[in-house]
Parts: structure tokens; sequence; C-alpha cells
């Protein structure tokens, strides 16, 4: 990405409106809610010929449909293919990334029946993809035999396209249950298969990430049954490490193509606050109001426009304030138009064909829209709020962007604290590269699992390697639980189950807990939240919010795994008030920090939830309190932290409780910058403050002040003649970790770096929930805020 | 055992897993491993006393496969099968192989094994009965290699329900086995259709037990429910009782007679007009 930073312009406004000029008109009227402007540049494309070797009836058909040469990456793509090496190819939004596994596959398919399999994160985006195939095929008489394989495929079907298909599409969650238990089914083309296309492979990181290479190292497994290596054809939207990511998830070496030869036109980017409209307690005005506004401002001027909200709630919010302006006539098409999950296919179908033939002019969209999913090109793309990336930031502004002219993408800024910290540092755009995807094929529980389904798949040798590991550990615990049995070294499965269906992809095990909406006597599942999520955000009375859309929790039934919740309108959310305690079990690795030093190693974590906080919204008053009374949470897991020796401390604070406080802003501030480090979402790090030996720890009370508990429960403060070594942790929240802790360490001078920055750059007085947590107003002014006690600590933890 | 075994129990708690769903992998009515391994241990010091019966019907003929073989007097026998019911040309009996397995589960995929075969054709006027049983899971190529010697080029299946079961999965089998399924591309008569055609809405249901009882009179005594085969066979591989496991193959031995007996009470019903059959 080649952005730069450029100062405001105030342009003259010329006859032509583009975002360009647009971007211009709302620096002038607007220029104080614009806190930067990057500048990215527009691109020739580079071209190459088509290849020699296509067959000829398929070059005819590109040629039918106006393609007469290749943008450079794909005919890289094709030549890395042909040299039969594995690809990962780096393709922003519309740049033809289809035709980079396209070709090989057809050509292939064409002139030796090979046959390919190719694997998309949603259904829609795999009907899309047949849909394309199904009409090149056409156009050109190819004989290619092209079918979707998902949930939905009829069961008369199915026998067809095991025996038939070319190139079947489906998706990792189909593989994991239908098509790897069931293989047998599938000889025939496993038999013949050549490729296999993984698409958006950015989408597989985390949990999921993890769970899906799994899946991939139990195809391998497959092929080498049937006795085929197929190639991969993997894509990404840019993240910063595809070559990685894709080795990482297919457990083999990957040719990366980085480099786009598409076109692109010039972009304009704005970041944008909305305005302090409270300044006694720093309230501003919602993002809603203001991306309507520039969303009003921009369809006025003629300009195709794409808002990206991110609830359902707020997409219809959007459109119906948009359509109120615009869509007053009924008589006239309209010309504003939402997009979003939740709508039937056909309705998204419709949207999108009005979309690419341009009778739209305003569209309102969740994430659903930000994949593959071709609507054209448009003018203007307006962000409803920080998407939680900048990959994902970068990916929905390449939606604007036309040849001939400028297009522009604002990204309006919420009052969540990742938001306002991106939009008070502008840089970070142009420093940062974008986000690592991340996975941990390895995480015990993960691999236990599919070590399960693979013996299921086939049976297992003693001596069997399961992508890195020794399978036989594995295989010995699945034997004593019942489900294998050993006999003359092989492992054999045995128990009368469908190990896969017992799986899910998208999380660590399977205690999963649902939450049942009981509004108005209904009895609907509307969520799933992870067995070490729920304490937190399940407990009765909590408000537990879907989409931006708050439910109240009536009842939790702990060992059904339920939460009962009803819809709910009240102007507050809760917070959990837990209190952790961490003992180290191991130490990884060390190494000075500052005047201090930091960590990394396995930890045992005990969790309660004692209670709740009500917390109204805007202010952050602290208006209730409520009990919990759940289970402790024990949780094994990995972590890294920091801590200052006792001297320094005394030397640097005037008490020890300032010393915690410092600790607690400082645990706040490195949980946000450490989150946005790794792609994680906020719940799957988590923050704890204590003492280095375990004997107490600390939690923030409502006024943004420490807590102390010790064995015995509250404590007032650390006895005089204990040791003082206060330790901020941060930990996987997942049993056996999930692989955040050692990148944290790997960077962590860089995590330092940001979390002093953002203290130091915070536009508060004393401390916020943007910095270093919410602090009591009537605090204020009142001995040391807490920001510049965080802002000690951080900098004492800094290399000085 | 191991401290990757302690270890995943921790964090499988820790997920909630073990909670939530004890019974997820609970595989058969059997004592813990531990228990049987006790079992195991004690056997030796107790010559005698209380030995345990590992008793299992007919010879070993490879090491683990077990092939029993019964005749049966059958008064009534045609030479021909008039298989209109099925919608089918007539066949000639000697070329009918009546078949039924046991298996570990009704799971499907390719984790679910045949643990025995059981299959009947006609010897000198009279049904035979040949039952295929492994004791252990080694012996399953060779329970295939044998059952595919009952085949000739001519041979016609005869099953209740096993165009959709038992068929598909010893075909997973003998392509997990890398061997040539002897059963593909022949003709299968599978009654279970011509049946549930006939009296799906005269029976309470068109199960093999309630066919049998209803058109041949057949009552069972002290029959093993087919649901509990597959424990009944993992708790003698694991070194427990052959017991319940002599009762599954007295079981599947009625099946194989049940299935003569409806297909030759099938090819004497008079013809249906075609419209007739809903």
């Amino acid at each position: 990405m080649h952005a730069r930073l450029a100062p405001l312009e105030n342009g003259t406004l010329p006859q032509h409106t583009d975002g360009s000029t647009l971007a211009a008109r709302l620096g002038k009227r607007y220029g104080k809610r614009i806190t930067g402007v990057i500048s990215v540049p527009g691109r020739e494309g580079r071209f190459a010929p088509l290849p020699a070797a296509l067959p000829e009836a398929l070059a005819g058909a590109l040629r039918g449909r106006g393609v007469t040469q290749l943008y450079s990456h794909q005919a890289q793509a094709w030549d890395a293919v042909q040299r039969g090496e594995h690809v990962a190819v780096v393709t922003p939004t519309a740049s033809g990334k289809s035709l980079c596994y396209m070709l090989p596959v057809l050509a292939a398919t064409m002139t030796s029946r090979a046959k390919a399999l190719y694997l998309f994160p949603t259904k829609a985006l795999a009907q899309d993809q047949v849909a394309e195939l199904i009409e090149l095929n056409r156009a050109g008489e190819l004989g290619v035999k092209a079918f979707t394989f998902d949930g939905d495929t009829p069961g008369d079907a199915r026998q067809a396209i095991r025996l038939h298909g070319d190139v079947v599409v489906s998706n990792p969650d189909m593989l994991h249950q239908a098509i790897l238990p069931h293989h047998t089914k599938w000889a025939q083309f496993f038999e013949n298969l050549r490729y296999i296309v993984i698409d958006e492979i950015h989408t597989y990181r985390g949990v999921f990430g993890s769970h899906v290479a799994n899946v991939l190292r139990r195809l391998l497994r497959i092929c080498d049954f049937y006795g085929v290596k197929p190639q991969f054809i993997l894509c990404s939207a840019t993240i910063g490490n595809p070559g990685e990511h894709a080795e990482a998830l297919i457990g083999q070496p990957v040719t990366a193509i980085t480099e786009s030869g598409a076109p692109s036109g010039e972009k304009k980017v704005l970041l944008w606050n909305p305005p302090v409209v409270n300044p006694d307690l720093g309230i501003r005005a919602s993002a809603r109001s203001q991306s309507n506004r520039i969303a009003r401002l921009a369809i006025k001027a003629g300009l195709k426009t794409l808002i990206f909200a991110r609830s359902r709630l707020m997409v219809e919010v959007l459109t119906k304030y948009l359509k109120d302006v615009f869509d007053h006539d009924p008589r006239k098409p309209a010309r504003i138009r939402a997009y979003r999950g939740g709508y039937l296919p056909t309705e998204r179908r419709a949207a999108e064909r009005a979309m690419r033939a341009g009778e739209v002019d305003g569209i309102v969209s969740t994430s659903a829209l930000e994949l593959g999913v071709d609507i054209g090109s448009l003018d203007v793309v307006v962000l409803n709020g920080y998407p939680g990336s900048v990959a994902g930031t970068w990916q929905r502004f390449g939606r604007a962007g036309r040849r001939q002219q400028a297009a522009l993408g604002v990204l309006v800024a919420s009052s969540d604290p990742l938001d306002q910290y991106l939009v008070r540092h502008p840089e970070f755009f142009e420093g940062a590269p974008p986000e690592h995807a991340r996975i941990h094929a390895d995480q015990a529980l993960i691999l236990l699992d599919h070590i399960r389904c693979a013996a299921f798949e086939l049976p297992f040798r003693a001596g069997d390697r399961f992508g890195e590991e020794a399978a036989e550990p594995w295989l010995q615990v699945l034997a004593e639980d019942g489900v294998l049995h050993p006999e003359n070294g092989r492992f054999e499965w045995i128990a009368d189950s469908y190990p896969a269906n017992a799986v899910s992809l998208r999380a660590v095990a399977d205690g999963n807990f649902v939450v049942v909406d009981r509004t108005g006597g209904r009895q609907t599942i509307i969520a799933e939240v992870d067995f070490s999520a729920a304490p937190l955000t399940l407990y009765e009375g909590a408000i537990h919010m879907i989409q931006s859309v708050p439910y109240q929790v009536e009842r939790l039934d702990w060992d059904g795994r339920k939460a009962y919740v009803t819809r709910t309108h009240v102007d507050y959310y809760t917070d959990a008030i837990d209190y952790t305690k961490l003992k180290v079990l191991e130490h990884f690795e060390s190494a000075p920090a500052g005047r201090g030093d930091a960590h990394q190693g396995e930890v045992h974590v005990v969790r309660r939830v004692s209670g709740y906080k009500k917390i109204r919204y805007y202010s952050h008053e602290n208006i209730g309190y409520g009990p919990v009374n759940l289970p402790d949470q024990e949780l094994h897991t990995t972590a890294v932290w920091w801590q200052l020796p006792q001297r320094v401390l005394e030397a640097a604070f005037a008490s020890r409780h300032e010393a915690l406080d410092g600790f607690l802003g400082a645990a706040y501030a490195l949980h946000i910058v450490a989150t946005m480090a790794v792609m994680a979402e906020a719940q799957d790090l988590q923050k704890a403050v204590g003492s280095g030996d375990g004997a107490w720890f600390v939690s923030a009370d409502g006024n943004g002040r420490g807590q102390l508990r010790g064995e015995g429960g509250r404590m007032e403060e650390v006895p005089e003649a204990a040791p003082f070594v206060p330790t901020v942790y941060l930990y996987d929240a997942f049993p056996g970790g999930m692989g955040l802790s050692d990148p944290l360490y790997q960077r962590r001078d860089e995590i330092l770096a940001k979390a002093v920055s953002l203290v130091a750059r915070c536009d508060c007085a004393s401390g916020c929930p943007a910095c270093v947590g919410p602090v009591l107003a009537a605090d204020e002014g009142e001995a040391t805020p807490p920001r510049v006690l965080a802002a000690r600590v951080l900098d004492l933890l800094s290399a000085a | 055992m191991s401290a990757l075994a302690d270890k995943l129990r921790g964090l499988r708690r820790q997920a909630g897993t073990a909670a939530a769903s004890p019974s997820r992998q609970a595989v058969a009515p059997e004592p813990s491993s531990a228990l049987a391994q006790l079992h195991r241990l004690r056997r030796p010091s107790r010559p005698g006393a209380s030995v345990l019966d590992r008793e299992v019907a007919g010879r070993q003929i490879a090491p683990g496969l077990y092939l029993h073989e019964k005749h049966y007097d059958w008064p009534e026998h045609q030479p021909w099968l008039d298989a209109g019911f099925a919608r089918l040309e007539p066949i000639e009996t000697a070329r009918l192989l009546y078949f039924d397995t046991e298996t570990t589960g009704l799971a499907g995929g390719t984790g679910t094994r045949a643990f025995m075969i059981g299959a009947g054709d006609w010897c000198e006027g009279r049904l035979r009965l040949r039952q295929l049983l492994i004791t252990t899971l080694g012996a399953e190529r060779a329970m295939l290699a044998e059952f595919a010697c009952w085949f000739d080029a001519h041979t016609a299946l005869v099953s209740y329900n096993g165009k959709c079961y038992d068929a598909p999965l010893l075909a997973t089998r003998y392509r997990l086995a890398r061997m040539d399924n002897p059963l593909a591309g022949r003709t299968h008569v599978d009654l279970l259709h011509p049946v549930r055609r006939h009296w799906r809405k005269v029976w309470p249901n068109c199960r093999l037990a309630t066919a049998e009882q209803r058109l041949l009179n057949v009552v069972r005594e002290d029959d093993l429910p087919g649901s509990e085969a597959p424990a009944a066979w993992l708790g003698y591989l694991r070194g427990g009782s052959a017991h319940n496991l002599r009762r599954v193959g007295e079981h599947n031995a009625q099946d194989i007679v049940s299935l003569a007996g409806i297909a030759g009470y099938m090819s004497a019903l008079p013809a249906q007009p075609e419209a007739a059959m809903p």
C-alpha cells in the first residue's frame, strides 16, 4: 500500500465532482473533524499476453469476454503453477484474482480431466464462483462441469456431483463434516484431484484458521491414501504475512505473488472524528450522524456511495435516513439499498445486480459485502466505525476506485477505544503494515479434535505424524477414551459416533453456550458464546450486545450451557467485576524492559466473576451493581508479562496504591494496543495485574482505582513487610493458549512504545476509556490522575 | 497414563467439554478400560474358577476370522424367484445370495465397520447359512476376501435395506482395504421397498422383525436387539465375554432365514397392477 500522509487541501471547486473534489469540499467545511488525510496514488496497469499453453477453446472464450491479455500477477500465477509450485496470490479488491486459479484449473480439466476442489468461506461466494465458471464454460463450450457442494445441495444431486464434478466448490465446514468422513464415496474425485483452490485465506485466522489448517492436514492424508499430491492455489486480501500465513495453513512451501498488475485510480482517505458536543464530559456526536451527512453530500454530488456499518441494525437505521432524503417518491426506482446477512439469497443477488448495473446510488452494508462479492466500481466508501483491523479497513476502502477518476474513503470513528485510538493517530495507517494473520494449528485441544476425526477417516499407524507432531501420544489418549482400539501398532476407530459432528471449526472444544432469545414468547437461538467468555458476558443481569442490539440475560443454565435473554432498551451496558489470579508455571523467556523486565511463559489462571457494574452510555457513569454467583474458571494458558523492581517503584511513586493504579492503567493501554497488534478480538486476549509471586491481585473499581484481593478476599493494602513486585499480564483466553503470547513477546518494544504514545497523546484530562480506562469525573483534579500514573509505569518499562 | 493425557484432560475440563457432554464418547455399557485391564490381570491367577467365556461359533479359517456354517431344510423351495414385486425379471434362485451385516454402529462414514457378514444361498434344495466373524481388527481383510469368494459372475443379492445400508458400508470397507468390491453392479433385490409399498399403511412399521412376524409367523425368543450388537462385539474385542456375541450370531442367522422366507412370500403374491401401488 503506497499511502502517504498529505496536508489538508483547500482546493477550489472544479466543475466536475469526483472523490478528490468532494474530499476538498469536506475539508473546507469540516476541517476540524478531519484528523488525517491519506493519499494513495493511482497505478498504471501492467500486462502480459495470454499464455501460449492455454487451450485454444479457453483462450477463445476469454477473448470473447474481452480478456485479450492478463495482468502481470495473473501471468505470474500461471507460470508458478505450471512449475508445480503452491501459490499464494495477494490481491486487492477487483484485481481479477479468480483468473489466477481459473486458468490453470480449466486448462488441466480440459486437457487431462483433472479435478479441482475450491473452498470459499461462504456459500454466497461459492455460488458466485460457480456462476462465473458456468458462464465461461458456456461461452467457450469447454465441457467443464462445476458444482457447488454445501449444506443446501439436495441428496439426490450429491452422487452425481461426486462422480461427475470437475470443479467442486465447497467450504471448510462441508469438507470437515461431509466430505472427508465419507471420502470413499469421493474416491474417483480424489484419485484425479490436481488442484485445491482456497480463496479469502485471510479469513482463516485465529481459532477458525487453526481448525482449517487441521482440516487441510486431514485432506492431505486422504489425498495420500488415493495417491495424489494436489497443488494449492491460495488467494488472500492484503494482510501483513500472506506467504507465511499460506504456508502455515497448508504446511508446505508456497510461492507468494504480492505485486498486483491491475490498474487503480487515485484515492483519498479521510479520518473523521465526530465533533465534541459536550465538552465537560468529552461526549462526541454519534458516528451515525456523521456517516449519514457525508453519504448525503456524496450522493447529492452524483457519486456512487457505499456505507459500511458494523451491525445489521445500523444498516437499517442508516438506510432509512438516506431513503428519507432520496427515496421519498415511491413511483421512482429506489436509489438507496441495504445489503446485509439475513436477507434471502435472491434478494441479495438482485441488489448485487442493481449495483453492478449502476442503478443504485447508495448502498448500506455490513461486512457481508467485504468479501469478493462483485458489485462494480464505486466512488465513495464511508466506514461507520473502525472495522477492527487495518487490513479490513483497506479491504473495505478497496471497494472505491475507478480508473479515470479519484475515489474517496472516509473512516468515521465511533466512541470505542480502538476507534478513538486510530483516529487520533492518523500516522497509524501510514506506519503500520496490515496486521499479520496468525494460526496455532498445534493448539492441544484443536489438534486432539482433528486427530480424532482423522482416525475416523483412516486408521493411524504407530509411527505416523499428523502435521508436525508425532501422532502416537494423542492416539494413546484417544485409546484411553475408548474411541480407538490399538492392535499390532495400528489405531483403528471403534466407537459408534461421527466425531466431525462434535467439532465446530469456530470454537476450541465444544463447551459453547447458546444464547436463547425469549422476547415475546419466542425461543430462538441468536448467538453462541465461547465457554471461556461466558462467565464474563452471560451472567444473570448482564446486558449482552448482539450486533449492537442490547439483550438482557434473565437466566443462565450453566450445566445446560444456555443463556435465556430478552430484548431490552436500557441506556447502560454492564461490565463484569472479575478478579483474576495467575500463577506462573513455567518461564520460557525473559529480557530486560527499561528498568524492569519482560517475560513469557505458561500460567495457571483462576478467574472469578463476583459481580457486575452498570455503566451509562457516553457518560460512563457507574449507575449500579449486581451480584454474580458462578463457579471459578480455571485456565492453563500462555502469557506475556512485565514487572518493575520494588526499589524502582519506591523511587517513582509516592505510595504503593499509586503504583498499583499506574499498573492498572498501563494494563488497560497495553491491552488495547496488543489487541490491535495481533489482530485479535478483545475478549481473546485478557489482562491482569497482580503480585509477581501470586500473593495478591488488583482490579479496577468503578472509579478507575485499584482494589486489592489476596488469599482471604479484600485487602486494604499490600503489607509493608511483604515484597512488592506488581506485574501486568496479558494472557490468551483459551485453554492451552492460541499462540498470541509469543508474537506479543517478540514485539514487546513496539507494543510498549505504542502504549506510551496512546496514553501520552490522549485528549482527556486524567484518563478515559480510550487510554487508561474510565475514571470518574469527580475524581479529576484530586491526587495524581490515573493517566499520569500509567504513563509513569509505561515509561519505566520502556527502554531507557 | 501420560503427562499429555493429564494435560489434555485438564484443558478439556477448562474448555467446558467434560461437564457439557459426558456421554459424547461413550462407547458401550462396558466396564472402564482400567477395570477391563484388571479383569485380564486377574484371570490367570484364578484358573478354573470363573474363566471368561470366550467361545465363539464356528471354526477359525484365518487368524481372527471365524466361519460358521449351518443348513436349513426348506420344504417349498422354488427354482425361480418371481421378482416382479421388485419390478425385476424372474431370477433363478440358485443365483441368489441373501446377506446381512452386523456393524460397529450406525454413525456411518468411514469409521463404521462390519464385524460380521451373514449370507444364505441354496445348496441342494436346502438353505445354506454362512457367517463370517472377526475377533481382531486385523482380520477384516481376510473376511472381505473370503466374502468375495462367495460370489460368481451371476450372483444376485437379496437384502433388507441393504441398498442404503449394508452395500454402501461394504463398498467403503473394500475401498479402504484397496480391494475390488464384489457387490458393485449386482442385481440387488432390497425387500424393504416392496414390503413398504404393500404394508406401510397396514403395519405399525416395516422393520424386518415386523415383516417376519406378520408374513412368516416368526417369533424370536431371547433375541438380542440389533442396537446392542456393537457393544457385544466391542466387549468381546476388549477381552470380555462371548455370550452376547453368540446371541448376535443367532440374531443374524434368523435375519438371513427370514430374508429367504420373505422373498419367497413376496414372489408368491398375485401380481398387482402398477396403478394399485401407491
